[in-house]
């Protein structure tokens, strides 16, 4: 295991990278940067930091493919079929391919998504092991979130009406403090490793954090007002990414209901945080 | 005894212990006064056994160990429903401030009488013109030679009719005195002359909280917790510990309740799912923001202002499981007495006891979120 401070200088590292780059380009970075061997040696580090930081900074890259095929025991490198809300099926599209992958893409219908990330429907996939990318969708979210509570917290103590900060109206502090409580939940779910039932304790952190950035985004939405509206502000880009990162791996409403249709056929509520 | 301090170890030696000595309360004794009976004779049995005495210092007739083995062991009570989880509560909440702010003496004196359910205690804050704003209360102590004087009226004070004595906030300071440095901590014997307690009678029915008057209640100054003017910084103190281990044993009786909503609706079929996906996973996301709560306590953390969110998010658990008990058992409220009822209403002031929604919202902007005055 690295030390503290390696970890803080590649974090730090990593930012700088993606503040710079997204797409093909930040895929490329993060393949000098040594992504593929941090993912099979310390994927317990990395996926947390990567992922994290992705939605932090807005950036966007394919490593959630890595993620999935690694878990699934596939040969790195591929693009793994991914399940979207409402049984749709996507794949993520990368630069540098084989002639496998070149295949599923060629036999894939471009979309129009959302905040731009290079998604492309497909028909038929291989069903494959989502825990760990749906955990780190889940860090990826929880990143987001975070990122969209700065700029609303920022906004709410310069932006002065009636003479005085609008961080001083309760109304205004209460929906901040509300954001807040939901990232802060997400992320407790996310800090149990679950051995005891892998599965279900990420489809759970998935649907946390699906609601959690949701709830950010409505919210600082709100707090951000007439401004956070323009294209020229950086909320937007946040709220678009988390709609769509929100529905790939199942989202928050749909792994919910799957959540409690396992309960009903259990016929008890698993304790999964213990002592 | 020592082996016994590694919570996994300790977890199961305590279940087979349970399993052996049944605890079970009698059946259909559903009325506050069979609660409380059976809350003290749990609380003798296991302190008997030792199992109320783990993670608690020696100094106040504990047997040592991490406090993650206090959580362990309300776990296991209130998850079994062998003890309700309102007086439990009031152990941890009591005896760290007892263990902080009492004289060593009086601790190690008084501290067992409370863990081996001789003694139930309470805890006096609350007032009638006092209750978001705790600190402006008026209950006065006056000082009498040896002895302080007390005079005023709490409210909402929790099973002060079984309480043998009360932890009592007061004011000691002046008019000039700035209110956190005016309010001074007592443990007063709810036996002394002028101390009245009436139960209130709640919108669920059960006499839970009182109002306590004091009309010239004489406490001798060695009862005084701290020093003059350290009662805020022990209100300040206690809180966090009702959100700690407390939770930890709240949150397992929820997890059994929801146990037995989900044996109720499971013939439903599928259009439960939904209602009872939401209410799983705002249990779940509560007990993970509780394990590492109660991990930190057990490192040695001061817990503070990060508490809130444990609040919030219990309150918010509590009522959404109540909600769809309401939304999925039709009529199991509103046409029939069944315990849904009482704890679908009881559910209802979960937003407002220790420390209102708004509150904790106020404390997390504030503190949490830095987001200066208001």
């Amino acid at each position: 295991m690295a030390k503290d401070s390696d970890l803080d200088l590649l974090e730090d590292g990593l930012r700088k990278t993606m503040l710079s780059k997204s797409g093909p380009e930040l895929d490329a970075a993060l393949t000098e940067l040594g992504w593929a061997e941090m993912l099979s040696d310390m994927p317990d580090v990395a996926i947390p930091m990567v992922f994290r930081l992705l939605g932090e900074t807005g950036s966007h890259a394919s490593v959630l493919n890595d993620v999935v095929l690694q878990s699934s025991r596939r040969p790195a490198g591929g693009i793994p079929v991914l399940p979207f809300a409402g049984g749709i099926q996507v794949v993520w599209e990368r630069a540098a391919v084989d002639e496998i992958d070149r295949w599923v893409l060629d036999n894939s219908t471009a979309l129009d998504v959302l905040g731009g990330l290079p998604l492309r429907r497909v028909d038929e996939g291989d069903l494959l092991r989502l825990a760990e990318g749906r955990r780190a969708l889940a860090w990826w979210l929880v990143g987001s979130a975070r990122a969209m509570l700065s700029l609303a917290r920022q906004h709410a103590l310069d932006r002065v009406q009636f003479g005085k900060p609008i961080a001083s109206f309760q109304a205004v502090r209460h929906r901040l403090a509300e954001t807040l409580v939901a990232i802060e939940g997400a992320e407790a779910t996310l800090g149990l490793s679950g051995e005891e039932n892998p599965d279900l304790t990420a489809l759970l952190a998935k649907a946390a954090a699906g609601k959690a950035a949701l709830t950010a985004a409505k919210h600082c939405q709100q707090v951000l007002g007439g401004i956070g509206f323009t294209e020229e502000h950086d909320l937007g880009h946040h709220v678009k990414r988390v709609l769509v990162l929100d529905g790939l791996l199942g989202s928050s409403r749909e792994l919910t209901r799957k959540a409690g249709a396992g309960l009903r056929a259990r016929g008890s509520a698993p304790r999964l945080a213990n002592l | 005894m020592t082996e016994l301090f590694e919570p996994a170890a300790f977890r199961t030696a305590l279940r087979t212990w349970l399993d052996e000595n049944d605890l079970t309360p009698p059946p259909g004794e559903d009325s506050l006064d069979a609660h409380q009976k059976q809350h003290l004779r749990v609380l003798k049995a296991l302190y008997d056994a030792g199992w109320m005495r783990y993670g608690w210092p020696e100094s106040a007739g504990g047997l040592g160990g991490p406090d993650i083995l206090r959580a362990i062991v309300g776990e296991e009570i209130v998850g079994r429903e062998i003890d309700h989880p309102g007086p439990y509560s009031m152990l941890d909440v009591l005896t760290p401030t007892m263990i902080d702010y009492a004289r060593p003496e009086l601790t190690a004196d008084m501290v067992p009488r409370l863990l081996s359910g001789q003694e139930s205690w309470c805890q006096g804050f609350s007032e009638p013109g006092s209750g978001s704003d705790l600190a402006s209360l008026t209950t006065r102590a006056e000082q009498r030679g040896d002895d302080w004087v007390i005079n005023g009226q709490k409210v909402w004070t929790s099973f002060a009719q079984y309480a043998t004595r009360c932890v009592l906030l007061a004011r000691t300071g002046g008019p000039e005195t700035p209110n956190h440095e005016a309010i001074t901590a007592f443990f007063v014997d709810l036996d002394t002359q002028g101390v009245t307690v009436r139960p209130l009678r709640t919108m669920h029915d059960v006499d839970e909280f009182c109002e306590v008057y004091f009309d010239d209640v004489v406490v001798p100054a060695d009862r005084m917790l701290g020093g003059v003017g350290d009662g805020w910084r022990l209100a300040m103190d206690l809180l966090p510990y009702e959100r700690s281990t407390c939770f930890w044993q709240r949150i397992a009786y929820l997890y059994s309740r929801f146990d037995a909503l989900i044996a109720e609706v499971k013939d439903q079929g599928q259009m439960v799912d939904s209602d009872m996906g939401e209410a799983y996973l705002a249990l779940h996301t509560l007990r993970c923001r509780s394990m590492t709560t109660q991990h930190r306590l057990g490192d040695g953390e001061k817990l503070g202002p990060d508490t809130s969110i444990d609040k919030v998010l219990l309150a918010g658990a509590e009522q959404r499981l109540y909600d769809t008990a309401r939304d999925l058992l039709s009529g199991a409220i509103e046409l029939d007495d069944t315990p849904w009822r009482t704890e679908y209403l009881y559910s209802r002031a979960a937003t407002i006891y220790g420390g209102t929604a708004e509150v904790r919202r106020n404390i997390i902007a504030r503190r949490l979120l830095d987001l200066g005055k208001e």
